[in-house]
């Protein structure tokens, strides 16, 4: 099985984006990336995320390899009810949380990791999307700081938690890497690692088996991670766990589902 | 892996394509050994991907404002790169116009020595007069200049470049072939900068694979305005060539800015 961890639908609100379920089948055709995790970019951006995470469920509806990770906005005095509900969905695999877009801190995700937990889902943390160096005037949107995503995972060992757009450096510092390399339930999306080498150096500092292929379209072209992948020239056992095998443990998936 | 994802000739339906990347940093390391170290880790993703040369430009300790002797000592490095590999590396001159004189010994220097061409870095800005000389020295010899450029929204250097200033020195020296480095580091706004002066050209290094901007480059510059880069080793060649492969463009625009307009500039010092 080969899967997407990190594509979305939807607007990007400061540039055009192409965002369709049907620039997405094609992006997944042109890649033979049969199966995708897919967030409402929208649901970023809006306080209250649902009408975005509802209308990605009706874009899913009918394609069984497209799963769900709607986007939760903690500061709503009801995402706990809304986790529970999200839960109840076939296509729902896990939720997005994040924490920079939506104005809380991470250390606030710890109770909603246990109840995503027990709902058997993975919380996917979202770390930035763009360069900070390239954010509109307007709008900064403060990236989360990886240590804090470590220490939840390290303080929920029961959840599941994949850390989206995490950058080389962030992923190479040896002391969080060691960190990392401990624990068996956190994951890292490669959309924003780059460097010569990137994927070998992670693969060195992390271990293959926490390495998610994850390709962030429409906002990233989605060549440009799997030309990522395959310039490691990793064994082929280990590929195959970057480009599936490793998504299908976070999200808890089977290719025929 | 299947082969057709790569780039080069085995990925385009057994057509040659040539590759140049216009925009590598060798190492910002003190020794040689370890700057040759960086350069064959570069080389290594490089030939994965068929690129055929490399355009290094070594940068001292990136300092704002490194003396003669520095810049002199940055150049010996990457002349010492390129003569490991001279099949496929091509030097660029490193200067800092606050030191003219000494700079354009600097490049006739290089330049004997078989570089092809000159990096600006953040010395000082693409639109101060003092470039002025190395501009017109460039346009001379026929040799582009690299030209870092970006618009930060936070933390721009003092004297770093925006794609403002490129455009200023690109009015001024019309005849100067200029390469304003960093596509995505510019971004609309940079594009529109550059746009009236088909003197300047852009690489597509910089930043993060944000989908659409290749192609709005494109549109707004037209495909012999482009070549490709990637900053490596800071960025990689999987993340860089995906701007360029992944872009909804035709064959013929991503030969051009794959390798064709960069082989154009350095027409006259590129072996066949």
């Amino acid at each position: 099985m080969k899967m997407d961890a990190a594509a979305y639908l939807g607007a990007w609100p400061f540039r055009s984006v192409e965002g369709t379920i049907r620039g997405l089948l094609a992006a997944m055709r042109e890649l033979e990336v049969g199966h995708a995790l897919v967030s409402p970019m929208p649901a970023l951006f809006y306080m209250d995320p649902e009408p975005a995470n509802d209308e990605l469920l009706r874009r899913l509806r009918g394609r069984p390899a497209l799963w769900a990770a709607p986007v939760v906005n903690l500061r709503l005095a009801n995402a706990g009810r809304y986790v529970e509900q999200l839960a109840q969905h076939p296509q729902v695999r896990a939720v997005r949380l994040a924490p920079g877009f939506h104005g809380y801190p991470a250390a606030q995700v710890g109770d909603t990791l246990r109840a995503l937990a027990d709902h058997d889902l993975a919380a996917v943390i979202q770390l930035r999307v763009q360069d900070e160096r390239s954010h509109p005037p307007t709008s900064f949107i403060p990236p989360v700081a990886i240590e804090e995503v470590i220490a939840l995972a390290e303080s929920v060992p029961a959840a599941r938690v994949v850390v989206a757009a995490p950058r080389q450096g962030e992923v190479e510092d040896s002391a969080r890497a060691e960190r990392i390399r401990a624990l068996q339930n956190l994951w890292l999306d490669i959309s924003h690692l780059d460097g010569v080498g990137s994927i070998r150096r992670a693969r060195e500092a992390v271990g293959v088996e926490r390495l998610l292929f994850a390709t962030c379209w429409p906002f990233f072209y989605a060549r440009s991670a799997l030309l990522k992948v395959e310039e490691a020239e990793l064994p082929a056992q280990e590929t195959e766990r970057v480009m599936g095998g490793n998504a299908a443990q976070a999200f808890r998936l089977r290719a025929d589902q | 892996m299947r082969e057709r994802h790569r780039a080069g000739r085995r990925s385009s339906g057994g057509r040659s394509s040539l590759i140049i990347d216009f925009h590598v940093h060798p190492g910002f390391s003190a020794s040689r050994e370890g700057q040759r170290d960086q350069l064959e880790r570069i080389l290594r993703d490089a030939r994965y991907h068929h690129v055929d040369r490399v355009c290094i430009s070594a940068l001292a300790d990136l300092s704002q404002s490194p003396t003669p002797e520095q810049v002199r000592q940055s150049n010996d490095s990457a002349l010492d790169l390129m003569s490991n590999y001279p099949e496929e590396v091509i030097g660029l001159c490193y200067v800092n116009p606050l030191y003219p004189d000494e700079a354009l010994q600097e490049i006739d220097r290089c330049l004997e020595a078989g570089m092809a061409g000159i990096k600006l870095l953040i010395a000082c800005k693409a639109s101060d007069e003092r470039v002025d000389p190395i501009a017109a020295r460039a346009a001379e010899l026929r040799l582009p200049i690299l030209q870092h450029a970006w618009y930060k929204r936070d933390g721009q250097s003092e004297n770093e470049s925006t794609p403002a200033d490129v455009a200023a020195l690109a009015a001024r020296h019309p005849k100067t072939m200029i390469v304003m480095a960093h596509l995505t580091g510019g971004g609309e706004r940079g594009l529109a900068d550059i746009a009236p002066y088909e003197n300047v050209s852009v690489d597509t290094s910089g930043s993060e694979p944000e989908a659409g901007i290749t192609e709005m480059a494109v549109r707004k510059l037209g495909a012999h305005r482009i070549v490709f880069g990637t900053d490596a080793p800071g960025r990689g060649y999987g993340a860089a060539l995906g701007k360029v492969l992944g872009a909804r463009l035709s064959p013929r625009e991503k030969a051009l800015i794959l390798g064709q307009n960069a082989a154009r500039l350095l027409s006259g010092r590129l072996e066949p």
